[in-house]
């Protein structure tokens, strides 16, 4: 009897142990996704940003001002 | 057990007569003996495989499961000193169709119209007449919002790529220069510092199902290589600001002469900073690819010409350094006319002088005064002299495709060099290096080296100084020879010499003009009616900030308006130069009531005292 819930436990054990690295694994792998997607993210309103910036720029910078004084 | 027990084993030991025990037993040994060579032949297969193909096929093998996405840096910026952009890349997103996995083209079409704002039947003919069934772009330069819109349809992808923007056009495009297609750098900075604007691209790699759909992402070893490290910005001394004052007075001088080409520089003269640099005529660098390439030369940089009087100053310098010369020393100008072995016949532009101290030789410009100074002078003397004042050699501001100009080593001058060089005929220099030498005469005869490039900053954020050492070697010429020429000399040239044209009210100028004849392009002697008229000032005289040179090309001389550098480039060096200093701070204006006062001629005249400084 004894012996058996020994190996019950060490079946369970073993079981326990598998999930538990195959969801570690997976928490990894979930992770570095979230991150990457964060930084697309990132990187594409950094992108937008930019693009307004370099719009504003080419309204006030002093070629364009000047151009359009002389208008 | 024998084979032969193992076969009687089987069929029975009655069974097998003598004779036909041996026949099946070769038999056996035959098929067995087949079947281990074939076993051999297998295994020398897979060794094969393994060995010598294994690489091979462990490629193919990688190319059906792995998807690899290249991603391209993000090319750096180009700012000037004040932190505007002359030039960024920014994404560029392209709508593109695979007309091969499209089951439904019109409806597509249908979504796609409304998602992008074009004609359905435009989409749909694209789409159904493409000979290429890869990849038909549908709509260049899409928004991000549209992009979002039309992911979900099934066959149309968007391409992303980086384009080049120029805010400020042509106003800085010498300087910046443009790139190509695939984002090279082809002139200007973008080319001579393509490598620092390029950054380092990145590869990702997805495992991807029989429709080539990723399904994971694949690490290979280092993590941190998924991202492309983006290019370095790069800073420039250059202020739009005062480019924008220095294109605009060119520009419409330029037009107003009907000149060949024109060229604008302003230097600080305290450090070398080079402010504003301009050439005509310029491009768009966004629209490069339909510029006349002629356009695309940097004159600053790559036109060398016979400088004309500008160099009078310089040569005055270092006759007075030498002490060849003295300050208060007259020399008689042959009024007008002078001839002599070895030298032919020099004669002034307009009209004839008497005895001319050097003050007056500058401030009227005498061809005659300044050859006999050069006389006077030597070639050797004279050529070190110009050596130390950086001729005949490149500045070395940062930008590519710039010449050395020509001063030749004395072993090849003839009788006529000594007196023509001090005049600035027999030697050719670049703008940029008449600049250097006038930044030393005011900056106290120390050395300056003018530069454009000021910092490149990494992209994680990190940044390299790129501003000039100190030069170790402390003056070109004794400082108070080099305050005379600018305070006296040189200001008497604007005061009541050819340059009255670049008096401002605020601010004693000083400046030297320049009217050169062109040579004939491969061959002896001077293009008729083709000039370089040339102006170059600098203010405050007493404490100078900043230096402006400008030269116009072949300014038509059938117009009538004149060809001189003190008619056609003085006013336009007085208004940059009038235009920067109100912009910069600090540059206190000097109450034009209170002129610097000229140093006085002593009534009594003495070569030890005119030596002495």
């Amino acid at each position: 009897m004894g012996s058996r819930l020994g190996l019950v436990l060490v079946i369970f054990f073993f079981a326990a142990t598998l999930i538990v690295s195959v969801f570690l694994r997976d928490s990894d792998r979930r992770v570095f996704y979230t991150l990457r997607q964060y930084k697309i993210e990132q990187g594409r309103l950094q992108q937008e940003l930019w693009q307004k910036q370099l719009r504003v720029e080419s309204l006030i910078n002093p070629a364009s001002i000047s151009h359009h004084r002389g208008k | 057990m024998g084979l032969r027990s193992f076969i009687e084993s089987i069929r029975g030991p009655g069974v097998v007569g003598q004779n036909a025990g041996r026949r099946e037993l070769t038999t056996i040994i035959v098929l067995m003996s087949l079947l281990v060579l074939a076993f051999f032949a297998l295994g020398w297969r897979c060794v094969y495989l393994q060995y010598s193909r294994g690489d091979y096929y462990a490629g193919r093998c990688m190319d059906q499961q792995l998807a690899y996405v290249p991603l391209e840096p993000q090319r750096g910026a180009i700012l000037d000193c004040r932190g505007r952009v002359l030039a960024a890349s920014n994404h560029f997103r392209t709508v593109f169709a695979e007309p091969r996995i499209i089951r439904e083209p019109r409806d597509a079409s249908n979504r796609l119209a409304a998602a992008l704002d074009m004609p359905a039947h435009e989409i749909c003919k694209s789409i159904m007449e493409s000979r290429n069934q890869g990849y038909v772009p549908i709509k260049v330069g899409a928004s991000a919002g549209e992009c979002e819109a039309v992911r979900p349809i099934q066959g149309i992808g968007i391409q992303y790529g980086w384009q080049r923007y120029y805010p400020t056009g042509p106003l800085t495009s010498h300087v910046v220069g443009f790139t190509s297609v695939d984002n090279r750098g082809l002139a200007g900075v973008e080319f001579g510092y393509d490598r620092e604007l390029q950054g380092q691209g990145a590869t990702n790699t997805f495992f991807v199902d029989v429709h080539r759909r990723p399904i994971a992402f694949c690490l290979q070893g280092e993590q941190d290589n998924y991202l492309p490290i983006n290019g370095a910005g790069i800073l420039l001394t250059l202020d739009a600001t005062i480019q924008q004052f220095a294109r605009e007075e060119l520009m419409s001088q330029y037009k107003a002469y009907e000149a060949q080409g024109a060229v604008a520089i302003v230097v600080d003269v305290k450090t070398g900073e080079i402010l504003a640099m301009v050439s005509l005529p310029d491009f768009d660098p966004a629209d490069a690819r339909r510029t006349d390439p002629d356009h695309f030369y940097n004159r600053v940089l790559t036109d060398q010409y016979e400088p004309g009087s500008i160099i009078k100053p310089v040569v005055a310098a270092i006759a007075l350094d030498t002490t060849v010369l003295g300050r208060y020393e007259t020399i008689f100008c042959e009024n007008g006319h002078y001839h002599g072995k070895g030298f032919g016949t020099i004669s002034e532009y307009k009209q004839g002088f008497g005895d001319l101290t050097v003050k007056e030789i500058i401030a009227k410009s005498s061809n005659i005064g300044m050859a006999k100074i050069g006389q006077r002078l030597g070639p050797t003397r004279l050529y070190e002299g110009l050596t130390l004042f950086g001729f005949g050699r490149q500045v070395g501001v940062g930008l590519p495709g710039e010449a050395e100009g020509q001063l030749s080593p004395t072993k090849d001058w003839t009788g006529y060099s000594v007196t023509r060089i001090p005049f600035g005929q027999e030697i050719s220099v670049t703008a940029m290096q008449m600049v250097r030498a006038f930044c030393m005469l005011a900056n106290g005869g120390r050395l300056v080296r003018p530069y454009i490039i000021k910092a490149v900053v990494q992209s994680d954020g990190t940044t390299v100084d790129m501003r000039p050492a100190v030069p170790q070697l402390g003056y070109v010429i004794k400082p108070e020879v080099a305050k005379w020429i600018v305070t006296q000399a040189m200001t008497a040239v604007v005061e009541e010499g050819t340059g009255t044209k670049a008096k401002l009210k605020e601010w004693h100028v000083f400046g030297k003009s320049g009217t050169a004849q062109l040579a004939k392009p491969g061959g002896r002697g001077y293009e008729e009616k083709a000039y370089m008229a040339s102006f170059i000032a600098g203010a405050p005289a007493e404490d100078p900030r900043v230096l402006v040179l400008v030269s116009i090309r072949r300014p038509n001389v059938a117009l009538k308006k004149g060809y001189t550098g003190g008619t056609v480039a003085a006013p336009v060096a007085a208004a940059v130069l009038h235009k920067t200093l109100r912009y910069l701070e600090g540059a206190r204006p000097t109450p034009a009531a209170h002129p610097t006062p000229a140093t006085a001629v002593p009534t009594s005249y003495t070569p030890d005292d005119d030596l002495s400084w």
